[in-house]
């Protein structure tokens, strides 16, 4: 699996570091290194709704705070 | 078209309890290769001091960019400046360093401590011939300039440093030279250079300079071209014309912004491949474009530069942080600051919907203000800007 998180300037702003920190956590603590791979990108053109992230195709607009319960909802129910 | 040019750096210590320095440094570029720069010093400290030497290096610059001789200047500061009603004479020290064409430089002296010239690390005694004007001895020299050399001028606080202080009779210049010549290896920049001595100057002085202290360092390079894109065509239409006249260019390429660094990189026909290393919390990541030298995300990079370029010309206290950090805002100054000499913008003026929005700082009108504050600066710097809008 391929978790992509937009570091724009927008998303930048709105907190993609804290996102990105919080997931390289959370992969860890999970012991997922192997099965998820995490990215950054630069703009995905939804810059209104960011934090932008993608888990594989799926497009998602997450706020820092909510990246906990963003990787246990989206992300660990589909490896 | 000859390829030197003139690393320029230049700072004051102000005499203690002084709000204003006595000494002043001027600089005047003239014609493609040539410039002149002027360090005059005041007589007396304070505000008397200060437009005595604003007025002087302003007039010898002036005049000599436009091609008149030294005689002329020395006379017009004669009749110009105003008499000192207490010693009864109009008087600044000054000195003047003048790159002719790229291939010569003009030195002409008076009354401040001799400029050191080090060629190789080393420092060259060069030949001056004595010229009476108007009643002042002046010196002149002609010394024909290669890749390296570094001419330091001076005002007369920096050889008195810490006379009674630390040292019996002051900093001598031959350990100045010997300062001079431990850094000059290095590869300092020319404002380096000038901060460092300085900081030895102010030092001496234990804190207190009993004298307005300016130190102007010239060095002399090969030119060095850098070219930075930052952000969209407002034509999409124009986007290939755009990239295809920035990776033509000679030199260096940075490519600033997020959807910039993807029409760069489809341009390319190359993969664009952001990092997630945050070396500064603040500052987003870099990313690597093959054919690209340096890949960073826009505005808030930049508005960060911009922080370090001003700071570059005043204190310059930010050299720690940006000399050596990893993040895209310390790379891009070290680029712009230390390797660069001309530098071309290419600048696309599309406006990024997103960016509108009132609680983000980083509006259209602010994107181009940034550039062109970052422009004044390193103009400042001694650098040939050229910027293009698309």
């Amino acid at each position: 699996m391929k978790i992509t998180v937009c570091i724009g300037s927008s998303c930048h702003l709105k907190g993609s570091r804290l996102i990105v920190e919080q997931l390289q956590g959370l992969i860890k603590e999970n012991a997922l290194e192997d099965k998820i791979e995490l990215v950054g990108t630069f703009c995905l053109g939804q810059c209104q709704t960011g934090v932008s992230i993608k888990i594989d195709d799926t497009l998602f607009s997450l706020a820092p705070e909510d990246t906990k319960s963003f990787f246990e909802k989206e992300a660990l129910t589909r490896l | 078209m000859n390829d030197l040019c003139a690393d320029i750096g230049y700072n004051s210590l102000n005499k203690f309890g002084e709000e204003l320095c006595g000494d002043h440094v001027e600089v005047i570029e003239h014609g493609d290769d040539s410039m002149v720069v002027v360090l005059a010093d005041g007589m007396g400290s304070g505000v008397k001091a200060c437009i005595l030497s604003t007025l002087t290096s302003k007039i010898i610059s002036t005049m000599m960019a436009a091609g008149m001789s030294i005689e002329d200047c020395v006379e017009t500061i004669a009749q110009t400046l105003p008499v000192c009603s207490v010693r009864g004479v109009a008087y600044s020290t000054f000195t003047i360093i003048h790159i002719v064409n790229g291939r010569e430089a003009e030195i002409i002296q008076y009354d401040n401590p001799q400029v050191i010239m080090l060629r190789e690390g080393k420092n060259l005694p060069y030949e001056t011939e004595a010229l009476d004007l108007a009643g002042k001895h002046i010196l002149k020299s002609r010394i024909r300039i290669q890749e390296g050399d570094i001419f330091v001028a001076l005002s007369d606080g920096a050889p008195h440093a810490g006379i009674g202080v630390t040292l019996n009779l002051g900093w001598k210049r031959e350990n100045i030279i010997d300062f001079l010549e431990t850094y000059s290896h290095v590869g300092f920049t020319a404002k380096t250079l000038t901060t460092l001595l300085l900081d030895e100057c102010y030092s001496l002085y234990g804190g207190k300079p009993g004298d307005d202290t300016t130190v102007c360092a010239l060095k002399i390079r090969k030119r060095e071209p850098l070219n930075l894109v930052i952000g969209p065509p407002s034509n999409p239409a124009d986007c290939n014309k755009m990239m295809s006249l920035f990776f033509s260019k000679e030199g260096k390429h940075v490519v600033c912004g997020g959807t910039t660094s993807g029409i760069a990189a489809e341009f390319l026909g190359k993969q664009l491949l952001p990092s997630l290393d945050y070396y500064d919390k603040d500052i987003p990541p870099t990313a690597e474009i093959e054919g690209v030298d340096l890949t960073t995300e826009g505005v808030i990079t930049i508005n960060r530069v911009l922080d370090y370029a001003q700071d570059y010309l005043n204190e310059n206290d930010s050299y720690k942080q940006w000399s050596s950090k990893k993040d895209g805002a310390s790379r891009l100054a070290r680029l712009l600051f230390e390797e660069a000499t001309d530098i071309n913008f290419f600048v696309g003026t599309a406006i990024n919907p997103a960016h509108q929005n009132p609680n983000l700082p980083i509006s259209f009108n602010i994107k181009m203000r940034l550039v062109d504050q970052l422009s004044e600066c390193l103009k400042k710097m001694g650098k040939k800007i050229k910027v293009s809008y698309f």
